[in-house]
């Protein structure tokens, strides 16, 4: 995995984090602020999360692919 | 504990638990991205915080509709303390006595109705939002008496007409009733007017005076 995928996961899972604390707070606490913040703040994390998470894997089954398709030193022609 | 007793609220938290172990998993032990490892990210980052969300979702404007998240709102305090009265005569603590209403006795009666009522009344709740935000949020409650009104007070007897019809012959055997029978259902009598049931909240003002909020 390169550098770039790991910080775009390690985003991810950490915004996810973030998300996922905020949409349980309205459970504990169904004021006006929890509940807004789960329904705004939360759902953009968590759907940037998995957007980053889906880059990441679009990304790397392109990378693989492509390390598939290009011949190999040795490979016969 | 009471939001154990929403199975809403038991799924959302059970979603986002798994979620936050698979995530915390990840962070801590760093496996090479292989299948396996996509498998679960997929499930701790799409599969559980989506199920968590459209619980949370849900949960939340179920939470919408409650007493207490009106109330939560400063300015709204006395309303939420006449309604949790058990002593008051008023309109709003009566219904909020009434198992119909209950809870969610502000919702009930402020919900716009008809097809569209419940976005109409989410969209007219983000009004109140921002209201508060820019105007409401450092005024003392006793000030925000006086400016805070209906929007539109003529809509409000078709909310009382939801349950009182105006067909009943009951109701029609009273004369007051009798009388202004077309004038109370297109809204021109308010049925919480001094003169008829008296306002539904009593220390604020009549519907319609002064300046619309």
């Amino acid at each position: 995995m390169s550098v770039r995928a790991d910080r775009w996961l390690t985003a991810a899972c950490v915004s996810a984090l973030a998300a996922l604390a905020l949409m349980t707070w309205q459970i504990f606490d169904p004021t006006v602020w929890p509940v807004m913040v789960a329904m705004s703040l939360g759902q953009v994390l968590g759907t940037a999360s998995l957007a980053a998470f889906g880059y990441v894997a679009v990304a790397d089954f392109r990378a693989r692919r492509r390390a598939d398709i290009e011949p190999r030193p040795g490979d016969p022609d | 504990m009471t939001f154990l007793a929403s199975p809403l609220a038991v799924l959302e938290i059970a979603c986002a638990l798994l979620s936050a172990i698979i995530l915390i998993a990840y962070l801590v032990l760093r496996p090479p991205l292989v299948r396996a490892t996509k498998l679960w990210l997929l499930l701790g980052l799409g599969v559980f915080p989506i199920g968590a969300a459209f619980a949370g979702n849900v949960q939340g404007f179920e939470a919408t509709k409650e007493r207490a998240f009106c109330g939560s709102c400063h300015v709204m305090a006395l309303h939420r303390a006449d309604s949790d009265d058990l002593a008051s005569a008023s309109l709003a603590s009566r219904h909020a006595r009434n198992a119909m209403f209950g809870r969610e006795n502000c919702y009930v009666c402020h919900a716009n109705y008809g097809m569209f009522g419940t976005i109409v009344t989410k969209a007219g709740g983000l009004r109140h939002v921002w209201l508060y935000l820019t105007e409401y949020r450092n005024i003392p409650v006793e000030e925000s008496k006086k400016t805070i009104r209906l929007r539109e007070p003529a809509q409000m007897n078709g909310n009382c007409i939801q349950c009182h019809s105006t067909e009943d012959t009951l109701w029609l055997k009273v004369p007051d009733h009798r009388a202004l029978l077309d004038d109370v259902r297109v809204g021109r009598i308010s049925c919480a007017s001094e003169g008829c049931h008296g306002l539904a909240h009593p220390f604020f003002q009549a519907p319609g005076a002064g300046e619309k909020k």
